[in-house]
């Protein structure tokens, strides 16, 4: 099928959007890009293609009459297998590049020691994988990364704590730091027919869905057959300059982001967008047209990044933060601008005693009253307000947001789409089909 | 326990490492000798558990217990380490610490994790005058850390490298936290790893020695905190140090990096015996 592609490479996050023909969206596809543009752009793109597949088949599914039922139930389980499967590749890669690591290890003793160790916390991932995607538990972040690293990071303390001796914590976490990067850049995406074809066997597996495994099997082969033939792709975002495409290819990610508010909101005429590394105010008109905008990008305070150095500085997952935050019984005021200081206020602040989730709701509040000084820049809030960017996805965010902003300029629609970290893409791919 | 011995622990807490010494004193207080240093990075562990497990290892390392240790003695952010008997504010025991290592300093330059300082100094090591960084992270050691992650270099190798370079890259002010990105493009520009780092070194180097002429340094100036470790660095700064005019010579000793936590345990040494002496007297 015809479709056309938009890319909107982050400073955290690239994501892709496939759309047909008549500007609906098709899939959407994100991943943690942190040190290869090239290979970002086509790993999210993959993803994308995926996802789009995994919509095809839901459709196929209830498309055929007794599959109606089940597709409600089926598709979070099919999902979630799928995931297992691409976590398991994910994680024998990670074992095959440690030990090839430990292989090359000058000093015998210390490698057999480390050996052994690593192959503990490694089991313990291994063993730990099929409850992480059980389609029943909690929010977990969608990144291979952000979960390996929680968990080498506990193993490991356990290993040190139980060999004092011959361990050192800062040297098995070397060994991860060096691996992890380079099972991020294996595009694991490419490969959706052994990873459905897996997903397809646990379902068929279970009493609920074993009635109807040849419907599903059938919608299966559908989805993975699908060819997509790109018509033409954009690209956008902090790294387009690095794309493989032709200059007309590339729009500004102020333009996107604009356009894509637009489409997902008709009537915004003002977008605020929080992205990993900087944050922009944009006013736009009715066609979605950018009139104006305030930048910041020199700065981390008041960008995603902020928040992302805070979440490591407390041993957490971005995604575990607005959670915790939204716990808060009071806002603790942070005095410090740079990150960095900011993080050593966190670290003095616990240390005293203060609450986790009060020092987090004043983290949320601290970045959004940087925004709040952009915006105004930019020419304040007078109509529909559309928030955009990964910090969207924050409800301490948003919840601060929504009270400054009532504070400020009274009472403004405020639109947030769960999807709106891909607003950048969503308008790359609209530009690409216009 | 031999009497005439006296020993004091000096525990310097920064924002990214803790460094803790054990030092022996002689009767009349004029002999100080470092026995056993550690220097353990925080990585995210809670800051006091890792202050004392550093404590241990060095008591370990000497057989001695915490009953041995006449003073425990904290500097930098000390707050948190609960078994201290008394804190020095950090300057004092920086000041002092650099003129153990070396007496013939008269001012410190300071390159911690977070804050970049500049102090004058006599000859008793008293603090004459001080100029500090701002508010914002870069240019310091942390910033200068993160960039080293950045590029996959170990620490260690970072001198080194930078001491290689033929063209610098030219690099000013950029956020601690966004440089991971500028060196991600600097990078793919196809600039190298030595010509980056030295760029770098040479902003934070400017950085500094700004603050030194704010104190009016002349002479020898000691390099205390982590940065005294880099060779690239300490190259830097004397470059950028003579292209001013600058009338300075800058040192850096291999226990640099442990200057505060020595300084805390010498005037440990001192605040002890001179609590010692009042008891005596009221008794």
């Amino acid at each position: 099928m015809e479709c056309y592609v938009g890319i909107d490479l982050g400073s955290t996050t690239s994501k892709a959007i496939y759309m047909d023909a008549h500007a609906n969206i098709l899939g959407r596809g994100i991943i943690n890009s942190r040190h290869n543009y090239t290979l970002a752009c086509q790993i999210a793109q993959e993803e994308a293609e995926n996802h789009s597949r995994f919509a095809i088949l839901e459709q196929s599914i209830r498309e055929n009459g007794t599959g109606q039922s089940i597709a409600a139930t089926l598709m979070p389980v099919l999902r979630a297998k799928y995931k297992l499967a691409e976590h398991n590749a994910q994680l024998a890669e990670l074992r095959r590049i440690c030990m090839k690591d430990l292989d090359n290890w000058k000093d015998p003793m210390a490698a057999s020691l480390y050996l052994e160790a690593v192959e503990h916390i490694l089991h313990r991932m291994e063993q730990e994988a099929v409850d992480i995607y059980r389609e029943d538990t909690a929010e977990k972040s969608d990144f291979f990364r952000d979960i390996a690293t929680s968990q080498f990071m506990e193993f490991a303390q356990d290993q040190v704590r139980r060999h004092v001796e011959e361990l050192s914590f800062e040297r098995l976490v070397g060994i991860f730091d060096r691996a992890i990067i380079r099972v991020e850049s294996v595009s694991f995406a490419k490969s959706f027919s052994a990873h459905i074809d897996f997903a397809y066997r646990e379902v068929a597996a279970m009493p609920a869905f074993a009635p109807y495994r040849d419907q599903i099997h059938a919608a299966v082969k559908i989805a993975d057959e699908r060819e997509f033939n790109i018509v033409r792709i954009v690209g956008t975002g902090y790294g387009r300059q690095r794309l493989p495409f032709e200059k007309e290819q590339i729009r500004s990610e102020i333009l996107c982001h604009g356009l894509g508010a637009h489409y997902m909101f008709p009537d915004t005429r003002t977008v605020l967008d929080i992205g990993g590394q900087d944050t922009k105010a944009i006013q736009v008109d009715g066609n979605g047209i950018v009139e104006n905008f305030q930048m910041n990008d020199r700065c981390a305070a008041g960008c995603g990044r902020y928040l992302g150095y805070v979440a490591d500085e407390m041993n957490m997952g971005v995604h575990e933060l607005g959670p915790q935050a939204m716990q808060a019984t009071k806002t603790i005021r942070i005095n410090s601008t740079c990150t960095v200081f900011a993080g050593a206020e966190i670290r003095q602040r616990l240390s005293v005693g203060e609450k986790r989730e009060d020092i987090l709701a004043g983290l949320h509040r601290a970045i959004i009253l940087r925004a709040m000084s952009l915006l105004a820049r930019s020419g304040g809030i007078s109509n529909e307000f559309t928030f955009t960017g990964g910090v969207a996805k924050n409800e301490a965010a948003t919840n601060a947001l929504r009270t400054l902003v009532r504070e400020n300029y009274g009472e403004i629609t405020v639109n947030i789409s769960p999807d709106s970290i891909f607003t950048g893409a969503c308008g790359a791919a609209l530009f690409a089909r216009n | 326990m031999w009497l005439d011995r006296l020993y004091t622990v000096g525990i310097d807490v920064g924002s990214n490492s803790i460094k803790t010494v054990l030092m022996e004193h002689d009767d009349n207080g004029s002999e100080a000798k470092l026995l056993f240093s550690d220097l353990s990075k925080i990585r995210k562990r809670e800051t006091k558990l890792v202050a004392e497990q550093s404590f241990e290892q060095v008591l370990s390392r000497a057989s001695l217990t915490p009953d041995d240790i006449a003073y425990v003695a904290t500097t930098g952010e000390g707050d948190m380490v609960d078994f201290r008997r008394g804190h020095f504010y950090s300057m004092t025991a920086h000041s002092r610490g650099a003129i153990h290592l070396n007496s013939a300093v008269r001012s410190v330059v300071d390159g911690g994790a977070m804050h970049g300082k500049a102090f004058a100094i006599d000859e008793r090591s008293k603090v004459l005058t001080y100029k500090m960084t701002s508010q914002c992270a870069s240019g310091s050691g942390q910033f200068l850390e993160n960039i080293a992650r950045y590029l996959g270099i170990p620490l260690e190798d970072v001198g080194a490298l930078s001491k290689e370079s033929t063209s610098p890259e030219m690099v000013s002010g950029i956020c601690a936290v966004l440089a991971e990105t500028d060196v991600i493009n600097m990078v793919s520009r196809g600039i190298s790893a030595s010509d980056i780092l030295k760029g770098i070194h040479l902003s934070m180097a400017r950085r500094l020695v700004g603050l030194l002429r704010g104190v009016s340094a002349e002479g020898e100036v000691m390099i205390t905190g982590g940065l005294a470790n880099d060779t690239g660095f300490v190259a830097a700064i004397q470059e950028i140090a003579d292209s001013e005019n600058m009338n300075v010579r800058f040192n850096t000793h291999e226990l640099s990096i442990f200057a505060g936590a020595i300084g805390a345990a010498i005037w440990g040494a001192f605040r002890h015996k001179k609590l010692a002496q009042s008891e005596l007297q009221h008794q």
